[in-house]
């Protein structure tokens, strides 16, 4: 009953492109001109952007060099570690003596454990927020960061709720760190016996008397094939196939367990066998849907929006060539000419996490403050909280009355930070007002702005609106120009990606 | 290079502004009225119930034995259930709620769905919220309301969502609805400082940009309408005081500013507030009696403000949720995403009861409770009989009314 999927274009918020798709010569490595301004585009895209400095580098390099450094990238085992991860079993230690029965406690204690771990945990998911922060601005391999931020929006897991603990959620973040640009068939099976995955969906919940379909049918509709690709019927099936995974409560790990299994016989995506959890990902994996609807999402989070039916069948035939393996499908994407089309430049909105780290980079820290997780909490991406298991709709969604004045307020604040006089390129400001715009718009922009707007901020710099009208000066010069570093990055542009 | 601040400067950028408040009472006065009395100052108010609200265990059918023997851990005990008559009763938790009923302000629209109901979250809140089970819709019914219902459109709070994101219900093709989680913290920073104020208005406006985008013409409108709709809307409410408390939970916050909007006459007609979430896969009965339980609190102590100001009758609130559950448990002590389930219709113009078909534990769809009133048959009712609107260009079909308003 499976039918071809028809990607989308008409979902809620989420714009494709105007203009033409040159489908024959889509995929094929783009010759045209490189400079910063594209070198930009690509760290936008593959990484969370890039200083002035590092743009002006990998447009010395060249487009190959620059994605062949990109998708090759060397071990990133010496980053730092996170801090040290919260495990409710301490908490519970200190209550517990041996050989006590959780009915020896009253429910008062029983009310202050629960409200001393919840606390904990959500302490513990906060310094790996920042732990993993952090690591997108500092890594030397950016794209790996950008492949787990894709994962984990893809893949969603939340922390927290449901018991999904510190370490689960920093063991699934790793899992897909280390299968950034690995195979998906493989990561989606690992993502299905993962601890977090299994609480979260329920999974580590099933049994054959009673199985619980979350999983199975998130499985299909949100992680592998979309919907009206399968029936009802498949999803029992798949239910079926995946009882017998458990977590061992003695210390959370995964274990097979077979006499909670169905070993029946199932019939599932039209075929039938004796089917397991491996065997279900197996037969996912064959539907020619599984390439598009992989083509898609690819497509949708690293080139466009609503991507032409035949633009996705020409990723997915891409897909199936290289039997699920992501580097050589992200190799030829990031040097692909639909990737530096101006159809596909600036066409699309940045994420909270995409604008937030991407203006430290722009600024050359070294490391975020403490601005970073209260704005990303305003603007509607907490890492490890997706809003439901469909992850982060991303588009316009992304865009609203709330949400923007987030935005503009958390760069309004980071202007008047004391990290603002660490950035070697406000220091080297012209003097002179005009200049001094043309050189932010160049900076922060690479030149997406209008000469109406270089005007409007010239005008700004020489004191249009004060009472104290007065060209720019020796004495407001730094005042100035950190205003109008705001109102540069308030500009339409530094919103999309 | 000395630091100072250039936003703490000059508040005089916002006296520009106050000159324009009284805009949104002139323009309302000449809003063409549709052909209901009163219904130009008639406001909806819209609750999710994010998740799939069990509704058997929320309007418990308490005379069915059937009812027991599927469900015999989180089944509502006959003499907890607050008992409307011999055949159902609200859940205990919804002691204020079953009080509101009592006087008549509440209907029980029950065995509402759809036709080949959809079991995903998404798709099926999608359903709902676009009015559009048989395609993808782009807009959502209450957008399609805000385009077609000759608002005056310069003012930007005609609908408000009181969420961080834009839900899809609100999303249409003319309207920006602006998306509020709350009222503080709606303002940019730069507006303390004329200079930068002014300079951002027109900067946010440039659109003769070198490059393209799909999203540039929506980033421009919305920068321009966040910086004059939070320039606009605290000094709008200001005046505004809640009659009694609310309770400290995030829906008795997200109804309290609802009422503070329909008390402070911005001429807002459709207001969005959720509250979940209901998946209750896994030991059902703790979460959902909490969640309702705060539910009928919030509702209460909306209403009991707005009667305070004498709105009450002027704001009708409906619930809605993307699907009911499984008629019967599963192992993990919850249930399952089902099929049709009842909403609410709650205050202005309600005649208080209990409509549509009793849920039938026994003919069911694979474990599913059956619909019997299509829920775009309630959005009619709604958009005919309190907004005051033909619903057929807007729910693209003819849908019969109901008789539960008046």
């Amino acid at each position: 009953m499976a039918t071809a999927l028809t990607p989308r274009t008409d979902v809620a918020g989420i714009y494709r492109p105007a203009g033409h798709l040159d489908i024959a010569t889509a995929l094929a490595p783009y010759k045209g001109l490189w400079d910063a301004r594209l070198a930009a585009h690509l760290f936008r895209r593959a990484g969370f952007g890039s200083s002035p400095d590092e743009a002006a580098h990998f447009a010395s390099m060249g487009v190959h060099a620059a994605v062949d450094g990109l998708v090759n990238f060397a071990p990133t085992d010496g980053l730092p570690a996170p801090d040290n991860l919260y495990d409710p079993r301490t908490t519970l230690m200190q209550y517990f003596q041996v050989g006590m029965r959780p009915g020896a406690l009253d429910d008062m204690t029983k009310r202050k454990i629960g409200q001393e771990v919840r606390q904990n945990e959500r302490q513990s998911i906060i310094s790996l927020q920042r732990w993993w922060l952090n690591r997108m601005l500092v890594t030397p391999a950016p794209l790996q960061e950008k492949m787990a931020l894709y994962f984990h929006g893809h893949f969603t897991t939340a922390a927290i709720q449901k018991g999904v603990s510190p370490v689960m959620v920093y063991n699934q973040n790793q899992l897909f760190r280390n299968n950034a640009l690995g195979n998906l068939r493989e990561l989606t099976w690992q993502v299905s016996i993962d601890p977090g995955m299994m609480i979260y969906l329920d999974n580590a919940r099933s049994d054959p008397q009673h199985p619980n379909e979350n999983y199975a049918r998130e499985l299909m509709e949100l992680f592998t094939l979309g919907i009206g690709n399968y029936s009802e019927q498949d999803i029992r099936e798949s239910a079926r196939a995946w009882t017998g995974w458990i977590l061992r409560p003695r210390d959370g790990t995964v274990q097979f367990v077979p006499f909670r299994h169905d070993s029946g016989s199932k019939t599932f995506l039209g075929q039938t066998g004796n089917w397991a959890g491996r065997d279900i990902v197996d037969v996912i994996f064959k539907q020619p849907d599984s390439a598009v609807f992989f083509a898609n999402s690819l497509l949708n989070f690293f080139v466009y929006n609503g991507p032409e039916p035949q633009l996705v069948d020409a990723v997915a035939k891409l897909i199936r060539k290289n039997d699920f393996n992501l580097k050589p499908v992200m190799s030829t994407l990031l040097r692909s000419k639909v990737f530096y089309s101006n159809r596909a430049y600036r066409a699309l909105v940045k994420s909270p996490v995409e604008f937030t780290i991407g203006t430290y980079k722009a600024l050359g820290a070294k490391a975020i403050d403490d601005r970073a997780q209260r704005a990303l909490l305003q603007m509607g991406q907490i890492l490890f909280y997706p809003p439901n298991v469909a992850g982060w709709p991303g588009g316009a969604n992304w865009l609203t009355s709330q949400t923007v004045i987030a935005r503009e307020n958390f760069l309004a604040s980071i202007v008047n930070s004391p990290m603002m006089d660490g950035v070697d390129w406000m220091q080297k400001m012209p003097l002179k007002a005009s200049q001094a715009a043309q050189q932010l718009v160049a900076t922060v922009l690479h030149g997406d702005a209008s000469a109406q707007s270089v005007a409007q901020l010239t005008d700004y710099l020489n004191g249009a609106g004060t009472s104290a009208l007065g060209m720019l000066s020796g004495e407001n010069y730094p005042e100035r120009i950190r205003g109008a570093a705001y109102l540069t990055m308030a500009m339409p542009a530094y919103q999309l990606n | 290079m000395k630091r100072s601040n250039f936003l703490a400067g000059t508040l005089s950028g916002l006296a520009v502004v106050a000159n324009t408040q009284h805009v949104f009472a002139q323009a309302l006065a000449q809003t063409p009225l549709s052909g209901l009395p009163g219904a130009a100052n008639r406001c909806l108010v819209l609750i999710n119930l994010q998740g799939g609200n069990d509704g058997l265990n929320c309007v418990v059918p308490h005379g069915d034995a059937q009812y027991y023997q599927v469900r015999p851990t989180i089944g509502i005990a006959r003499n907890d259930v607050l008992s409307v008559n011999d055949r159902i009763g609200f859940n205990p938790s919804m002691r204020s709620f079953k009080a509101m009923y009592d006087k008549g302000m509440v209907a029980v629209m029950q065995s509402v769905g759809y036709p080949n109901p959809d079991h995903s979250h998404f798709r099926s809140t999608e359903i709902w919220q676009t009015a559009a089970p048989d395609k993808y819709e782009h807009t959502g019914w209450l957008g399609r309301y805000l385009d077609e219902a000759n608002l005056p459109k310069d003012n930007l709070f005609n609908g408000v969502a009181i969420a961080q994101v834009l839900p899809e219900v609100m999303v249409a093709g003319k309207t920006d609805v602006p998306a509020i989680a709350q009222i503080s913290g709606y303002g940019l920073i730069s507006d303390r400082n004329n200079s930068a104020s002014m300079a951002y208005t027109k900067l946010v406006s440039d659109n003769r940009l070198p490059f393209s985008s799909p999203y540039l013409a929506h980033v421009a409108e919305i920068e321009d309408h966040a910086q004059k709709g939070s320039q606009e809307l605290p000094k709008l409410i200001a005046g505004y005081k809640p009659a009694g408390a609310y309770p400290a939970t995030p829906l008795g916050r997200s109804l309290a500013l609802a009422a503070q909007i329909v008390g402070s006459n911005l001429g807002t007609r459709v207001l969005y507030v959720q509250h979940g979430s209901f998946d209750t896969h896994v030991g059902q009965k703790a979460t959902q009696d909490r969640l309702l339980g705060e539910l009928s609190d919030a509702i209460k102590a909306f209403y009991d403000d707005l009667a305070a100001h004498g709105n009450d009758n002027r704001v009708l609130t409906m619930t809605f949720s993307e699907f009911g559950r499984r008629v019967a448990e599963n192992a993990s002590r919850g249930t399952d995403h089902g099929e049709a389930s009842l909403l609410f219709l709650i205050g202005g113009g309600v005649k208080g009861g209990i409509y549509g078909a009793y849920p039938d534990l026994a003919d069911t769809n694979m474990g599913n409770l059956k619909f019997d009133t299509d829920f775009r048959s309630v959005y009619a009712t709604v958009l005919e009989r309190w907004l005051g609107r033909p619903s057929a260009p807007i729910l693209q079909g003819q849908f019969a009314t109901i008789a539960a308003l008046g």
